[in-house]
């Protein structure tokens, strides 16, 4: 039973953190068909914002020492900054562009960053103390779960939350549904577009920013590779939630979280190293069975 | 299309501008090691070493009265232009090849000198195939095997923690990693009473490895020692997540964990066990080594980050030493010098060479012991028998 | 089929160009180039095989694939199996069945099934993931890069795991590179103006008109699949003479996205755009590499630090897309007289 539990607690972790990499794709993707392929390099770009920029092994924290009041909303709007600068430097240019050309642009920007980041810091991964106090575990019915594994799902759920609320409650939520569903009977239906997607970058920007913060915690250190691989599972979970549909992708990125977890614990030990091509066949399966995802929202069929 | 026609021809003017000047009455050293990319931060540390070492030998007169000039060419930290850049060197007339740090990153260039009939020696690559396995007859790595490293880990471990019940988790993300399991799987038959209680496999880059965890939670009793075959960056997040889970068992590692850099990540950590050859920490039982540390300070500015530093003075001092009695930079004369070496005593522990492996399947390693986050050495190491090298080419 | 004919006859001039084009490159090369700069030019014939792959299904379905590069995977070990002496195979790869392991295949033999192994491979998966359309048959073959990765990673005994495999005979010169690409333009070719590939062409641009005049979407786009997946089973094969060490490391995301980038930026509904947009990336990544190592011009050495190279890349090909969006060719065909044959348009 507690076994049980903490696998439960082991996937809503990792599903989380998918969840919130897969919102921040699903939600730029809503409003401009671009599949963002810098979102994990935002990630890593708005932890290595916490440290002075030098090549030495040690790391020298610069803004990680401020208390975390003052340190989350600034790592946050750190990671909106950059996403807002991408939009308005880049994808600005891009309305009109096959998504493909929108991809690659993307890639490259992302390639960009990743660059800059290894210049100014080498490789080597920094160490970061945030909060060592998360690190230590509490007891729940019986299972000893690390406090941040519990901050992580909880912040998920918040971040949801609110989010609903507001793309249900307010007039700019409403707007950025709208654009999500049809972009162009939306503008022509008076929503700003310049002003939604910008927004809807800043959002996004911010879920990056708050899972760079968690991997931060999580692992201790900022490396430039951090946010690749959420960044791939989050972009794989918006498809098959159905691209377009932010429950979806949220949905997906739990079960995928879910689907490695399990198959981590239950694959015999010598198939435990083939863990990613069980994933990414069950990934295929799923595509096979819902091509247009899980939850398909009604602009995703194909209008003649 | 002309364009592109155009630019081509002239990138190959360009080419040509740049091409080499052959050295006279010196001793060419070729570096084709990474200056940018990922590579750099294990590559440039090494290389300095490398040159401290060519630094001192010129001072002393040079070898064999010629004065040793070091070439570079950047590898990018790219496959293809790794081998470009061993070319690059060659045509520059490297008497010897340094290649990168990693066996995959360092094989392309390697392989260009083993065609030209070079000495080629990885700066510090940890696997077999670095030497005759892989590469070929003159092909040599400085470093010890990783798999020595997991072997003396484990027997120090049993003979002086008292460590019976062992775990291995093992990172799947690169040879290295599998290296150090293979030596620690090979060593445990060896040892008696000692017993597996269990084994798992994450992936370096996974987000959090709680899955890991809840299994090593879920074991009736928590084990003596835990085996961790990892590197950087994965290292630090799994050892804090052991840690944060409650686990206290102690932590056997490679010495890819070796540094300081990162303890800050989790603080206070305890029972954690690293090989090395050499210490950064200042209390080598050598004090050679504690004065090479602050010669690497004074000349690079910064403290050695890690044990890798060590194997790049290593691989001139042993070339050196070969080429001084070879009285020849021929690389068959010199490589059969090497393949003399037995138990060669080098700053960094002894080197052996034979025509079977040019790589050592057993070392002194000395212990480091991490108690609240200050890394001390309190041991040293050097395993029972040889890995044999069937065993090792077999993995 | 007078048609026919006249469609050969209006297009025939782009490969021939593009041919041509490649030749003046490998002979100047040839003879003017040093070593290291031979290599470049290699390197980038085996990419323009891997871009023209890649347009033959991208092009042609206008499906972005993330899967093609693990066919390169294919080729490259299967070429590895083939050609490694055996003393050397039988130490490392003792996972293989008897007649591979006691065997050693000539280049040109063993290319050439290597292609094959990845056509194979490419219609059996194909006939699975090619039922998909859209992003979600680009996410299917993402998943089909990942398995492929992760089995070639940790399948130890056949595959030697992560590590570098060493000692596919170093045959690579400019000139089979040449010969290379010259097969992929040309098999390119032949499948742009065949029936399959005018079809589907058809079906990239009025989905719905084309499956009305019967064209069998799933079928042509399968076809295109495995030709181009063969075009790439060889430029892996090609791709382990020239490194002559094969690990599945060189066959993940980076090469997978460079090789799209290269696709995109040349122009990716054209065959032309597949080979310029090799010829001019990896041109400005060799000038900018120069830079690198510094340029002597007159008495001065100018230079740019170490790292920069990667970032202007990048930002150069953020711009090139910024205002050409449709690569560098506007998707148009290089012909005699100039006049585009079509491609992005709805003609071809």
């Amino acid at each position: 039973m507690t076994a049980l539990l903490q696998i439960a607690f082991d996937a809503l972790n990792l599903g989380s953190l998918y969840a919130l990499g897969a919102l921040g794709i699903a939600l730029i993707f809503g409003v401009m068909r671009l599949v963002n392929f810098a979102h994990g390099d935002y990630m890593a770009f708005c932890v290595f914002a916490l440290l002075w920029p030098s090549t030495d092994a040690a790391a020298i924290v610069f803004a990680g020492n401020l208390p975390f009041y003052v340190l989350v909303p600034l790592v946050l709007a750190v990671g909106a900054l950059l996403s807002m600068l991408s939009e308005i430097l880049v994808y600005r240019r891009f309305r009109n562009a096959n998504p493909a050309t929108m991809m690659i642009a993307s890639f490259a920007l992302g390639f960009v960053i990743r660059h800059f980041l290894l210049m100014l810091f080498s490789s080597r991964p920094k160490s970061v103390t945030l909060w060592p106090d998360l690190s230590l575990p509490v007891e729940i019915f019986g299972a000893r779960i690390p406090m941040l594994q519990v901050i992580t799902i909880l912040v998920t759920i918040v971040v949801l939350v609110l989010l609903t609320l507001f793309l249900k409650r307010t007039r700019y939520g409403l707007e950025m549904r709208a654009a999500a569903e049809n972009f162009t009977m939306a503008r022509m239906l008076g929503v700003r577009a310049n002003r939604v997607i910008l927004l809807a970058f800043a959002i996004s920007g911010m879920l990056a920013a708050a899972i760079g913060l968690i991997l931060a915690t999580n692992s201790g250190t900022a490396d430039i590779n951090m946010g690749a691989n959420v960044m791939l599972i989050a972009f794989i979970a918006t498809v098959i939630g159905g691209l377009g549909s932010l429950e979806g992708a949220v949905a997906a990125g739990f079960l995928i979280g879910a689907a490695s977890v399990i198959f981590q614990a239950t694959l015999p030990h010598d198939a435990r190293v083939f863990r990613d091509a069980f994933v990414y066949g069950a990934v295929i399966v799923a595509l096979l069975v819902r091509p247009q995802g899980l939850f398909a929202p009604k602009s995703a069929k194909q209008r003649v | 299309m002309r364009f592109a026609l155009t630019l081509g021809t002239l990138t190959a003017a360009a080419a040509l501008w740049c091409a080499p000047a052959y050295a006279g009455d010196q001793i060419v050293v070729g570096f084709a090691t990474a200056a940018s990319g990922f590579m750099t931060a294990y590559d440039k540390p090494a290389q300095d070493a490398a040159l401290i070492r060519i630094d001192e030998i010129n001072k002393a007169g040079g070898l064999l009265g010629k004065q040793i000039k070091a070439v570079f060419a950047d590898t990018k930290t790219d496959q293809a232009e790794g081998a470009k850049a061993g070319l690059a060197v060659l045509d520059q007339g490297a008497d010897l090849v340094i290649v990168s740090c990693d066996y995959d990153f360092g094989a392309p260039a390697a392989l260009q000198a083993q065609a030209a009939g070079k000495v080629s020696f990885f700066l510090c690559a940890e696997s077999v195939k670095a030497g005759i396995q892989g590469v070929g007859p003159y092909s040599f790595s400085a470093s010890v095997l990783a798999a020595v490293q997991g072997a003396t880990m484990a027997e120090w471990a049993y003979n002086k923690k008292n460590a019976r019940d062992f775990y291995r988790l093992l990172d799947s993300w690169t040879v290295y990693n599998k290296g150090i399991c293979d030596g620690f799987d090979w060593m445990m038959p060896r040892l008696k009473d000692a017993k597996l209680v269990g084994e798992d496999t994450f992936k370096n880059d996974d987000p959090s490895i709680a899955s890991q965890i809840t299994r090593i939670k879920s074991l009736p009793k928590e084990p003596d020692a835990i085996m961790l075959c990892t590197m950087m960056p994965g290292a630090v997040s799994a050892i804090k997540q052991i840690r944060a889970a409650g686990i206290k068992s102690m932590i056997l590692n490679g010495s890819g964990v070796d540094g300081s850099y990162w303890l800050n990540a989790t603080p206070d950590l305890s029972n954690f066990f690293v090989p090395v050859q050499g210490s950064i920490y200042g209390d080598d039982p050598n004090p050679k080594v504690n004065e090479f540390n602050a010669k690497y300070k004074a000349v690079t500015g910064g403290d050695p980050s890690s044990q890798y530093v060590y194997p790049g003075y290593v691989l001139i001092d042993v070339w050196a030493k070969a080429v001084e009695r070879a009285k020849s930079t021929d690389a068959a004369a010199v490589v059969a010098e090497l393949e003399k070496m037995k138990d060669e005593p080098t700053l960094f522990g002894p080197r052996t060479f034979t025509s079977e492996i040019h790589h050592q399947n057993r070392g002194r390693y000395l212990i480091v012991d991490t108690e609240n986050g200050k890394p001390k050495v309190v041991d040293e190491w050097t395993i029972s028998e040889k890995i044999p090298v069937d065993y090792l080419t077999s993995k | 089929m007078p048609q026919r004919s006249s469609v050969l006859w209006r297009t025939i001039s782009t490969p021939v160009m593009l041919i041509l084009g490649l030749l003046v490159i490998a002979a100047l090369t040839y003879w003017l180039g040093n070593r290291p700069f031979n290599r470049t030019v290699v390197e980038m014939l085996i990419n323009i095989m891997v871009v023209t792959g890649l347009y033959v299904f991208v092009g042609n379905s206008g499906v972005l694939s993330f899967g093609h590069i693990s066919f390169m995977c294919l080729g490259a070990y299967m070429t590895a199996w083939l050609t490694i002496p055996p003393f050397m195979k039988s130490v490392t790869l003792r996972g293989l069945p008897d007649f591979i392991l006691h065997s050693q295949l000539p280049m040109w033999i063993a290319t050439p099934l290597s292609g094959l192994l990845a056509a194979v491979f490419a219609l059996i998966v194909g006939r699975i993931i090619m039922r998909l359309s859209g992003i979600a048959a680009s996410i299917a073959t993402f998943g089909l890069l990942g398995v492929v990765n992760n089995v070639y990673s940790n399948w130890d005994s056949v595959t030697g795991g992560q590590g570098s495999i060493v000692g596919t005979p170093p045959t690579m010169n400019v000139w089979i590179g040449w010969i290379g690409a010259t097969v992929a333009i040309i098999i390119a070719y032949l499948y742009a103006i065949s029936r399959s590939g005018l079809a589907l062409r058809a079906a990239r641009d009025e989905s719905v008109a084309a499956s009305a005049s019967g064209i069998d979407i799933v079928r042509e786009r399968l076809i295109a699949f495995v030709v181009s997946a063969f075009i790439i089973g060889l430029a892996g094969a090609l791709y382990a003479h020239f490194l002559s060490i094969v690990n599945p490391g060189s066959f993940y995301l980076r090469t997978t996205f460079i090789t799209l980038a290269m696709l995109v930026v040349g122009g990716m509904y054209s065959l032309t755009g597949a080979v310029v947009g090799v010829v001019v990336l990896s041109a400005l990544i060799e000038l900018l590499r120069d830079l690198e190592k510094g340029v002597t011009v007159g008495s001065t050495v100018i230079g740019i630090p170490n790292g920069v190279q990667e970032i202007a890349i990048g930002l150069i090909m953020v711009a090139i897309l910024m205002f050409l969006p449709a690569g560098l060719t506007r998707n148009r065909e290089l012909t005699w007289s100039g006049w585009p044959f079509g491609g992005a348009s709805k003609g071809a």
